[in-house]
């Protein structure tokens, strides 16, 4: 039934397509195909030897995106996106989807309203609604790096955006007096659907005007509001989640350089209407920074304060991108008790099944052994502090480094306050640049360290450590055809406490938790670049996990991908 | 170039301040600490005269939030009460028992054992209270059957069936409240009707019971006995109302509202209903009142309590007690 009512789809698509090109409208095909195939190997180190898991596992996918874009006359865009995704080993048939990927319309109106309906991506600022991807490596190797990218474009991740489903219109006024020019953004989007019993309808509407006063200075207000829509279910209570902000930038050369200073400061409201044991929630945050932009050393300079209250709640902005409740596609279960695997860097990098597609109403669960000092990104509650980044760059090299030094502003089970701390180094060298070689040769290394510490609690100290090491290289063996190598580990260490928090997202109870666990993921291959956009790689990686707690397991997985958009 | 800085000042001024609560959810050390007792498990008397309103102070301090639970245990009785709590401290706002009972029976004049219990703690902390008077309860006692007869007033039918044993037995032990209860027991394989005892407010000395008319706030109230392994009991209480005020119940025209109850436990378990829940029952299934329909306890005029049991099940057998009228609450044993 389903295959005949996408055959139905096809072929109105294709008699809609000849009436278009009939009337020499312009029609253009986007889309993707990717295929994928993977052999796997799980090895357990236990106690009791692992009889009971499937050690050995292969399998994967071909599947084609198949876009057409119409634009009926100058003022409109449709896109309807199909997929056709087949599973390999499965007979046909049975292994084959078709699904919408996507579906929009935009336009504009009277040459000044800009609109779009149907799958939306949006952000607004960091505070509002803003995808921060929190938890994602930096500057991961290109052996784990296409697998990441996968996932962006399984999601659509594509700068900090969420992909939503709703109704988006933006237009601007420009003016002769006073300021130049005013922006105006609006939204209106539906997060979920009634199930009319007992969850609403939810919706989330915003909006951001930008007043543009000089070349130098911005002023913006944003406001975000998540709502439940009344009457949807029999219940009267409803809940609404309110962020406004106000932003600015503001700009001046001094002498060949350019100081930049930004500032964002916003409130934030969350409550249920009837339910009186629902906590009215109500914060505020400052974000405020300086860079400093020295062209003739190539270096960008940058100071910056953090104030998020512990009450401050923003659906918008405190989504997380990947959900540590959802269990890994490869390996779920292992050892003789059929213990559920906890996630590995593997997975956390390749599996797109750990990933949320659109914004989640409900406070997310965080994973202290990836990032314990900002699991919502700058938009975590309860910290405060300052930061700085340095940023150098030349041809033949780059560096980027990143301190954040925060605490917190209401303790967690004690009045002593945790103090944090992140640190980030990032290089990366185009050594062909000094071997003088035509061939690409690019090396890259990182460290993340993240700590948390309170002291003067009693039973209640903390003291843990967690670090991630990148180092990958990409060299071109000849034109177009590289070699990769990639290595990645993480190190978690030290005792810190997860909070249970009951419906209304207030504490309950802490768990104390030891953690001693240490990554490493090693990875090569080969890649063929067909053009930028289609490459062909086969590649092998190994994860060895440690665990304080669990049995320790390897994965080996051998993969040959290719991709391609167009 | 200061009015741009005076405008990016604006937002830290206004949020310049926040409110702010110290510490967010229980506390670390309350969850983790070891406990210990700071101040001794103990009561503020060795006697006690509930029926003279005096009541025991159970008092006690830890080191940490602690989930506590007090029990305490009639030597004779077995009745027992439960406090429970989770604070740092046990004292007058939740240690205090005024003599009612968790587990019927009731308290009688006999010692009692209080045993605080700390989940994990196998440490035992007692304390012994003398109770000299069992706590009495405010309300319009039918009967407890303590006088060990039938009033004439009342109206009283039993069948002949076998192994018949229905009448008011004096067991100290078997009693829930004092020493007597109705016990109604026997064999009757014609008809689902073992016997019946008519309350007539005449027998108290009026043509109704001295209740209010407010039905929301009389509760009826008694306490049954279940006994495994025999036909299942069903008592059927019927509140009969004399709407014209003549003396008598007319069932034609006058309200009788009814509670069935199936006594499918074991022990005895307290029974209460609010008067205006009470509905008109007719073979057991809800019916429209034969009269005014309002509920009107200032106008009861008897209350029936019948035994019956499946005529085919064989020998039933249930016991009854302390049948109270109550206001605003129901019974607090």
């Amino acid at each position: 039934m389903k295959r005949k009512s996408t055959y139905g789809l096809l072929v109105l698509l294709a008699i809609s397509l000849g009436t278009v090109a009939q009337s020499k409208k312009k029609v253009s095909f986007v889309g993707g195909a990717r295929s994928l195939m993977t052999n796997n190997q799980l090895l357990v180190t236990d106690s009791l030897p692992d009889t009971t898991s499937v050690k050995r596992n292969s399998g994967g996918y071909a599947l084609i995106d198949l876009g057409v874009n119409i634009k009926p006359n100058d003022n409109t865009e449709i896109l309807g996106m199909f997929r056709i995704k087949n599973d390999y080993g499965g007979f046909w048939g049975a292994g084959v989807n078709f699904d919408v990927r996507q579906l929009w319309l935009k336009g504009i109106i009277a040459k000044k309203v800009r609109y779009q309906i149907g799958d939306i991506n949006l952000k607004q600022t960091p505070f509002t609604l803003y995808n921060h991807q929190a938890d994602r490596l930096d500057d991961l190797p290109e052996v784990f790096g296409m697998q990441s990218r996968v996932v962006d474009y399984e999601k659509f991740y594509r700068r900090n955006t969420w992909r939503q489903q709703g109704a988006n219109v933006d237009f601007a006024l420009n003016f002769s007096k006073y300021v130049k020019e005013v922006n105006f953004n609006g939204y209106m989007l539906r997060l979920g659907a009634s199930n009319f019993a007992s969850i609403p309808d939810r919706l989330m509407g915003g909006a951001t005007v930008g007043v543009q006063i000089t070349d130098d200075l911005y002023v913006g207000y944003n406001r975000a509001s998540v709502f439940d829509v009344k009457g949807t279910v029999a219940d009267s209570n409803t809940f609404h989640n309110n962020v406004n902000t106000i932003n600015a930038k503001y700009t001046k050369a001094i002498n060949k350089n350019t100081l930049t200073v930004r500032a964002e400061a916003g409130k934030s409201l969350s409550c249920q209407t009837f339910d009186t044991l629902a906590p009215e929630l109500t914060d505020y945050f400052i974000n405020a920074s300086a860079s400093f932009e020295v062209p003739k050393i190539k270096t960008t300079f940058t100071l910056g304060y953090l104030n998020v209250g512990p009450d401050f709640r923003s659906i918008g902005a405190q989504s997380k991108a990947i959900n540590y409740g959802n269990r890994p596609v490869l390996y779920g279960r292992y050892t003789n008790a059929q213990a559920a695997r906890s996630l590995s860097l593997l997975d956390v990098i390749a599996d797109d099944g750990l990933y949320n597609r659109s914004i989640n109403p409900q406070m997310a669960q965080y994973n202290q052994g990836y990032n314990i000092v900002m699991p919502f990104g700058m938009a975590t509650f309860n910290r405060n502090g300052i930061y700085a980044r340095v940023a150098h760059k030349t041809e033949n090299y780059s560096v980027r480094a990143e301190t954040y030094l925060l605490s917190e502003i209401r303790g967690m089970g004690t009045t002593a306050l945790r103090n944090m701390a992140q640190h980030k180094l990032n290089a990366s060298v185009n050594l062909n640049n000094y071997l003088k070689t035509k061939n690409k040769f690019k090396m890259h290394a990182g460290l993340n360290i993240q700590t948390s510490k309170r002291t003067g609690a009693s039973l209640g100290n903390v003291d843990f450590k967690r670090n991630i090491i990148t180092a990958g290289l990409q060299y071109e063996l000849f034109k177009n055809m590289e070699i990769l190598g990639g290595l990645t580990m993480l190190s978690a260490k030290g005792t810190e406490f997860t909070e249970d928090r009951n419906d209304y997202e207030e504490v309950t109870y802490f768990n104390q938790t030891n953690y001693d666990n240490q990554q490493r993921l090693l990875g090569g291959g080969l890649k063929y670049n067909f053009t930028d956009k289609i490459y062909l790689s086969a590649y092998y990686q190994s994860i060895q996990n440690q665990l304080a707690n669990q049995a320790d397991y390897t994965i080996n997985q051998f993969g040959i991908l290719y991709n391609m958009t167009f | 170039m200061k009015k741009y800085l005076l405008l990016l000042s604006i937002p830290f001024v206004i949020f310049s301040c926040r409110k702010d609560n110290l510490v967010e959810g229980p506390n670390i050390d309350d969850l983790l600490g070891e406990f210990g007792i700071t101040e001794a498990f103990k009561a503020d008397r060795d006697t006690v005269n509930f029926a003279n309103g005096e009541n025991v102070l159970f008092t006690a301090k830890f080191n940490k939030l602690t989930d506590w639970e007090i029990h305490i245990t009639g030597q004779n009785s077995g009745a027992k009460k439960v406090m429970s709590g989770q604070s740092r401290e046990i004292n007058a706002s939740n240690g205090t028992w005024e003599g009612s009972t968790t587990d019927l029976p009731f308290f009688k004049a006999e010692n009692c054992d209080a045993e605080l219990i700390i989940p994990d703690i196998t440490d035992t902390y007692t304390e012994s209270v003398e109770v000299r008077a069992p706590k009495t309860n405010a309300g319009f006692l039918l009967s407890d059957f303590e006088s060990g007869v039938f009033d004439p007033g009342w109206t009283k039918f039993v069948q002949t069936g076998a192994d018949m044993d229905w009448g008011i037995k004096n067991d100290a032990s078997g009693s829930p409240e004092k020493n007597h209860y109705l016990n109604m027991a026997g064999t009757v394989s014609w008809d689902w009707l073992i016997g019946l005892l008519d309350f007539n407010a005449t027998a108290y000395g009026a043509n109704t019971f001295p209740l209010s008319s407010n039905a929301d706030n009389e509760y009826f109230n008694c306490l049954l006995y279940g006994e495994a392994g025999n036909n299942e009991s069903v008592i059927l209480f019927q509140f009969k109302e004399d709407e014209n005020s003549d003396g008598t119940f007319n069932e034609t025209n006058e309200d009788m509202y009814a509670l069935e109850v199936r006594v499918n436990w074991e022990g005895w378990q307290l029974v209460s209903v609010k008067y205006s829940d009470l509905t008109a029952l007719e073979n057991g299934q809800p019916a429209t009142p034969k009269g005014n329909g309002v509920h009107n306890p200032d106008k009861l005029g008897i209350v029936s309590v019948l035994d019956l049991a499946d005529p085919a099940q064989g020998f039933a057998s249930t016991r009854i007690d302390y049948l109270i009228f109550t206001q605003n609450n129901a019974l607090q044993p």
